[in-house]
């Protein structure tokens, strides 16, 4: 098990370098370059700024020097925001979007799994209906319909909460609410619907079937066989889904205007600002591959089958 | 339905470890559990209806799943009977019909009409007047005399402009929502079907095996996946669209290449979990092919997952399109698509709530009856739920 | 999910009592769309960007919040002399915000490092289409004792132009030609524009900039000026979404919305908020010159002729824009040359002499355009008009921003959709990107009389003659080669309470600084 731990820790290693060597001469092959700009910028001026950048020296070398940069934990300037660092917009925004992520994270988490056995428990009733019509709805309206909609009822209409922004001294901690519920919705239902799934599998396999038998109480049975043994698909659905609501959302952040990372994810895509995409993908690859290892590690302890060698 | 009470436990069958495992051990048993109630559980001279007769027979008793298979069989009669259906046109744009509210009655005459008095009265209450004048309501007699008189030529047919109905609305150009909802249907149910097969096939193989053989190949095959989720998807998508144009079908390519992920990842768990069961131990003991248990005997042991997860990406790929159509790397103008239609609704959501309404409504039922009909068809061909319906 | 929105909702209202108390007296909060690049003038290059350069720096020349025209600056008085190639400067006794004088020998500095290679500034360019020896030294043909400005003694500021070029006061506003603390910059390096190592010589001074939330700048107590200045403290937040930044606007959340999403428009327009007035800049369509069959000016022509242009302003953006057939917006002195006005007969007509009578044999096309609401809208409209009225088969292409860009720079395209925005108040800045081989000219429009009447007019002092010359070359470009398709002029929108705040003023840069805005 130790042995296993460490090889797979180890493992994590090289996963990275392929995804940092595959991203880097990858964002080159699209159309357009970081200084593109509706009044072309003249060929000669051109020049000087790819020469600022080292962008005039062979991709090879510049991959070298990207390398060594990183391994002293430089992640470069930013193209588009010359008064900035990559590490700097990690290091700001990055917190924000752990914060987003973990508190929608943790509302999906606990109404998603709470309502899976509920309606796996009250397989085709109403409750189960009820549950499961709120969660395709979840998955069905996109967020970026989601987020405008709470912010047109709750700010314009009722003017309960400020339309958007993210602690700060104008309007506090009310302006998380909306960015969350938003966020949740769509693990919620996700969540919800996966965990109903696989509880009632679980609830019709033949060690639930024998813990009935011995006359253990529904609870016990629910919450020492039934829920460990369902969790598996939902935990294996958890790695890549923590990894991507921890690096924020792109349509949550842009609408509720929240200071996190999941912009830069997109935004940098298309400002072809070469080296904060890297630093986003590395950060985000670097959250999941950990996810990624925390899951499998889970898995062994949730079910005593798996064994690690 | 039984539930986990103490008080609904049904006393099992004692478990039989000496059962005669046959070449094709892991059906017998399937079936086996179909038979009624009171017969030999392991009776295996088992006869009559086959499995897939069994489990439609077991999915008709299910009136939401087979609800749910009416509406999807609907929308598929309406999607590609479109062309032929007395519709307008999804695409003829006619100006002064623009941001039409639905009416199952008024023709757009009226509506224009009622729309213009409106503004002008608007316009005069923010003049501090509760009057039109005289130069508004010779604009309102104009309006009136354009609306019996105007006509075009469509398909050949001369027709008066201003009696088109339509029962949806109209969008910003005056398009029939309807129709736009139609087709829209037939792109968004395509790229959710089509990606949802190739990402659950893909998915499924690769997980399978991975999962299965595991050592080395898992381990390279989950690394695989890793790079594959780290690199960064909308510049893939980017570059795919400028490598090879942007056509449909590369859209929904470029939505399968990483969807598979998920799928193959949640396949591998349960494979894991299932590769030390007894019916595989089985299955393995009488010297059956790696390629024979995955397939015929894993893979349909985790079906009931795969089908919930595959209702969720029938959503989850309608959504990628939504999405990449709001960023501009979707389905392109005039066509439409569910996501596009509701992204471009958005902002005029307050004024012209209808252009959001009934896109959702369309997507939303269409993908209830999904989410039915899939946990109806899981239900239907779980094996352990004999005797329940 | 519902019941817990419940639950939220009711814990809001019991947190507090929200509603329309945020306005501070005298605080101006702006939406100002999207995240600055920075603050460092030679590294910028956006619309927001300009906006806080107004309130954080000053240059030579300040804009007349009312027409945008030129004010003096940090630069008292100016005479011109050498045939109006030479300016003289003089400026006033002023510091920056830590006290340390601003002199002659600043300016020099300033644009010196805007210019040099090293800086590798993306708007170079701008001042070195107007200083003599500029563009030498960016593109390294020389030292920088080529360019031609100099400190004639501390407060005596002298620069050298190219040619005779009458609108060069305007352009001096523009934040290339803006100056650098370099004494900070020595100091600090990179770092010098963030909060605390800032100095400005602006109206305001940077109080707080918190990327992606937040920049918020105060009055400058060491600025000249500071009298005239009224307001307490402005606020830019950066809004990437058009539809939220507006709804801040009706919640009361900012003062100033510098954005109308489209769907809200015909609600905006009714309120007594909305403020739109012409911008100097065209929409057009770019045709691929070179590319049979558009190589024949009888096909471009009909093109331009079968498009409602009135229904395109009326019905699809509906903000009050003009309806162009020239390239050049009508400007003080200039009577722009017009294309053919629509005519669906005629330009039947001219395609059937081109060789295609009802579009019969045209090869099919795509009208290329980049991901926008408005641009698809027009789009679609423009390819059932072509489609009816001259029997043409038309698809759309829509692609990101930077595809799109490339796409159009490499030529790559039948018709694009593009617009242009002038830099200063002069017809030039509309013209003389169409000449022979420019960067710019994606439609590889090439005509050697055009050509040759942009240099001309570069050369000649301003006045009627010279106007004369750009309105024969846009008859050329437009007139008779119909190169590109002019569709609309521009119009600026924004949402801002004119009972509340005053000193702001409709103009065709659409530019406010903020140091005349003060609360009523």
């Amino acid at each position: 098990m130790g042995k296993y731990f460490i090889r797979r820790f180890l493992g994590l290693l090289p996963t990275l370098f392929v995804i940092i060597t595959i991203s880097f001469f990858m964002i080159r092959l699209a159309p357009g370059g970081p200084f593109d700009e509706e009044k072309a910028v003249p060929q000669e001026i051109l020049v000087n700024i790819e020469k600022k950048y080292h962008m005039d020296e062979p991709i090879v070398m510049q991959y070298g020097r990207y390398l060594l940069d990183i391994l002293r934990g430089d992640l470069g300037p930013s193209f588009r925001y010359p008064d900035h660092d990559v590490n700097f917009f990690i290091v700001s925004s990055l917190p924000t979007s752990l914060l987003l992520g973990s508190m929608s994270m943790g509302l999906a988490l606990f109404l998603g799994i709470g309502s899976g056995i509920l309606c796996a428990v009250r397989q085709n009733t109403w409750v189960d209906y009820f549950f499961m019509s709120i969660a395709v709805m979840g998955i069905s309206i996109p967020l970026f319909v989601i987020g405008p909609v709470l912010m047109y009822f709750f700010a314009l209409k009722m003017h309960w909460l400020p339309t958007s922004g993210w602690v700060d001294s104008r309007a506090g901690w009310i302006t998380v609410l909306m960015p969350v519920v938003t966020l949740a919705s769509y693990y919620f239902a996700y969540l919800a619907r996966l965990s109903r799934a696989s509880i009632i599998e679980t609830l019709r396999s033949d060690y639930v079937r024998t813990a009935r038998a011995k006359g253990l109480s529904g609870p016990v049975i629910m919450f020492k066989h039934v829920l460990k043994g369902a969790m598996l698909p939902v935990v294996s659905y958890l790695g890549p889904a923590f990894a991507a609501i921890m690096t924020g959302s792109v349509v949550v952040e842009q609408i509720f205007r929240v200071p996190g990372l999941g912009k830069f994810f997109v935004q940098s895509a298309f400002n072809r600002d070469y080296t904060l995409i890297m630093g986003t993908v590395i950060v985000y690859s670097i959250i999941l591959i950990i996810m990624n290892f925390i899951v499998d590690i889970v898995y062994s302890f949730l079910d005593p089958r798996i064994t690690y060698k | 339905m039984t539930d986990i009470t103490p008080n609904g436990i049904t006393p099992l069958p004692p478990e039989k470890k000496d059962i005669e495992f046959t070449s094709d051990s892991w059906r017998p048993i399937r079936e086996s559990r179909n038979v009624k109630e009171g017969t030999n559980e392991f009776n295996q001279a088992i006869e009559g209806i086959s499995l897939n007769q069994e489990a439609w027979r077991r999915l008709k008793k299910n009136k939401m799943a087979i609800g749910g298979l009416y509406v999807i069989i609907f929308y598929a009669l309406i999607c590609l009977s479109a062309p032929i259906l007395p519709i307008h046109s999804y695409k003829k744009i006619i100006l002064d019909h623009q941001y039409l509210p639905p009416s199952l009655t008024k023709t757009a005459g009226d509506l224009v009409y009622e729309k213009k008095e409106f503004r002008l009265k608007r316009i005069a209450q923010k003049q501090g007047r509760n009057f039109l004048n005289d130069a508004e309501k010779t604009q309102l007699a104009e309006l009136r005399r354009t609306i019996e008189t105007e006509t075009m030529v469509i398909d050949g047919k001369t027709i008066k402009t201003y009696e088109r109905q339509y029962f949806l609305g109209t969008d910003y150009h005056g398009r029939d929502m309807l129709s736009r909802i139609i087709y829209g249907g037939q792109v968004s149910i395509a790229i959710g079907l089509v990606g949802t097969f190739t990402s659950v096939l893909i998915g499924i193989i690769i997980g399978s095996i991975s999962g299965f053989l595991g050592g080395k190949i898992d381990y390279f095959v989950m690394r695989f996946v890793d790079i594959m989720y780290g690199l960064p998807y909308i510049l893939i998508v980017i570059i795919f669209m400028a490598l090879f144009g942007q056509h449909i079908l590369n859209l929904f390519f470029a939505i399968a290449l990483v969807s598979w992920l998920n799928v193959a990842r949640v396949v591998r768990g349960q494979v894991i979990s299932l590769k030390n069961s007894d019916f595989v131990e089985a299955a393995r003991s009488i010297g059956a092919s790696s390629r024979r248990i995955i397939f015929k005997h894993m893979v349909p042991n985790t079906f009931g997952i795969i089908i919930v997860f595959a209702s969720l990406e029938i959503p989850h790929f309608i959504m990628i399109e939504a999405f990449l159509s709001f960023l501009g790397l979707g389905i392109s103008a005039p066509f439409a698509s569910w996501g596009s239609l509701v992204g471009d609704a958005v902002e005029g959501m307050a004024l012209y709530p209808w252009r959001l309404f009934f896109p959702s409504l369309a997507m939303v039922i269409f993908l209830f009856s999904m989410n039915f009909l899939g946990d109806g068809l899981r239900d239907a061909l779980d094996p352990k739920s004999k005797n329940r319906l | 999910m519902k019941k817990i929105l419940i639950a939220f909702a009711i814990f809001a209202l019991a947190l507090m009592p929200f509603g329309n108390a945020f306005a501070n007296k005298g605080e101006l909060i702006i939406t100002n769309g999207a995240e600055p690049q920075g603050l460092d003038h030679a590294q910028i290059s956006g619309v927001p960007e300009h906006r806080i350069f107004f309130s954080l720096f000053e240059g030579l020349i300040s804009a007349n919040p009312k027409d945008a025209s030129p004010l003096p600056g940090v630069a008292e008085s100016w005479t011109v002399s050498n045939g109006g190639k030479t300016y003289t400067f003089k400026l006033r006794k002023t510091t920056w915000s830590d006290g340390v004088p601003i002199t002659a020998k600043t300016f020099v500095d300033s644009w010196l490092r805007l210019l040099a290679p090293e800086t590798a500034a993306r708007y170079a360019w701008f001042p070195a289409m107007f200083i003599k020896g500029a563009e030498d030294y960016n593109s390294k043909k020389g030292m920088k004792d080529v360019v031609s400005i100099r400190a004639i003694d501390d407060y005596t500021f002298q620069m050298d132009l190219v040619g005779p070029l009458p609108y060069v006061l305007g352009a001096l506003i523009h934040y290339s030609f803006g100056i650098a603390p370099l004494h900070v910059i020595d100091k600090h390096g990179k770092d010098w524009t963030k909060p605390g190592n800032f100095v400005g010589n602006g109206p305001f001074v940077l109080e707080k900039w918190e990327p992606q939330k937040q920049l918020s700048a105060v009055p400058n107590p060491k600025y000249w000026d500071k009298d005239n200045v009224h307001l307490e403290r402005v606020v830019y937040l950066p809004t990437d979404d058009n539809n939220t930044a507006y709804n801040m606007y009706l919640n009361k959340e900012s003062d100033w919305a510098t954005v109308i999403p489209l769907d809200q428009l015909s609600e905006a327009q009714l309120s007594d908020d909305y403020q739109s007035g012409p911008y100097l800049g065209t929409y057009y369509y770019v045709i691929q010159n070179e590319k049979k069959p558009f190589d024949d000016p009888r096909v471009r022509k009909a093109l331009s002729m079968s498009i409602n242009r009135k229904h395109i302003v009326e019905k699809i953006t509906r903000k009050g824009e003009s309806p162009a057939l020239s390239m050049v917006p009508p400007m003080a002195g200039y009577t722009p040359s017009l294309g053919d006005a629509e005519n669906v007969e005629k330009a039947k007509q001219l395609l059937a002499d081109a060789g295609f009578p009802g579009g019969k044999g045209f090869p099919e096309f795509k009208i290329l355009y980049n991901t926008n609401e408005a641009h698809k809208k027009i789009a679609e409209y423009v390819q059932q008009a072509w489609n009816e009225n001259l029997g043409l088969k038309v698809t759309l292409m829509n692609q990101e921003w930077k595809t799109y860009l490339n796409t159009r720079r490499k030529g790559d395209f039948t018709v694009a959709r593009a617009g242009w925005i002038g830099d200063y108040q002069d017809p030039n800045t509309f013209l003389d990107m169409f000449v022979s081989g420019a960067g710019m000219n994606g439609g590889k429009y090439s005509n050697s009389g055009f050509d040759n009447l942009i240099k001309k007019a570069a050369s000649m002092e301003a006045g009627p003659a010279r106007m004369a010359a750009l309105q024969e070359a846009e008859k050329l470009f437009i007139t008779d080669d119909q190169s590109v398709i002019p569709i609309y002029g521009y119009t600026s929108q924004n949402m801002i309470n004119m009972n509340k705040w005053g000193g702001w003023y409709n103009n065709t840069m659409d530019w406010h600084p903020t140091k005349d805005i003060f609360m009523k």
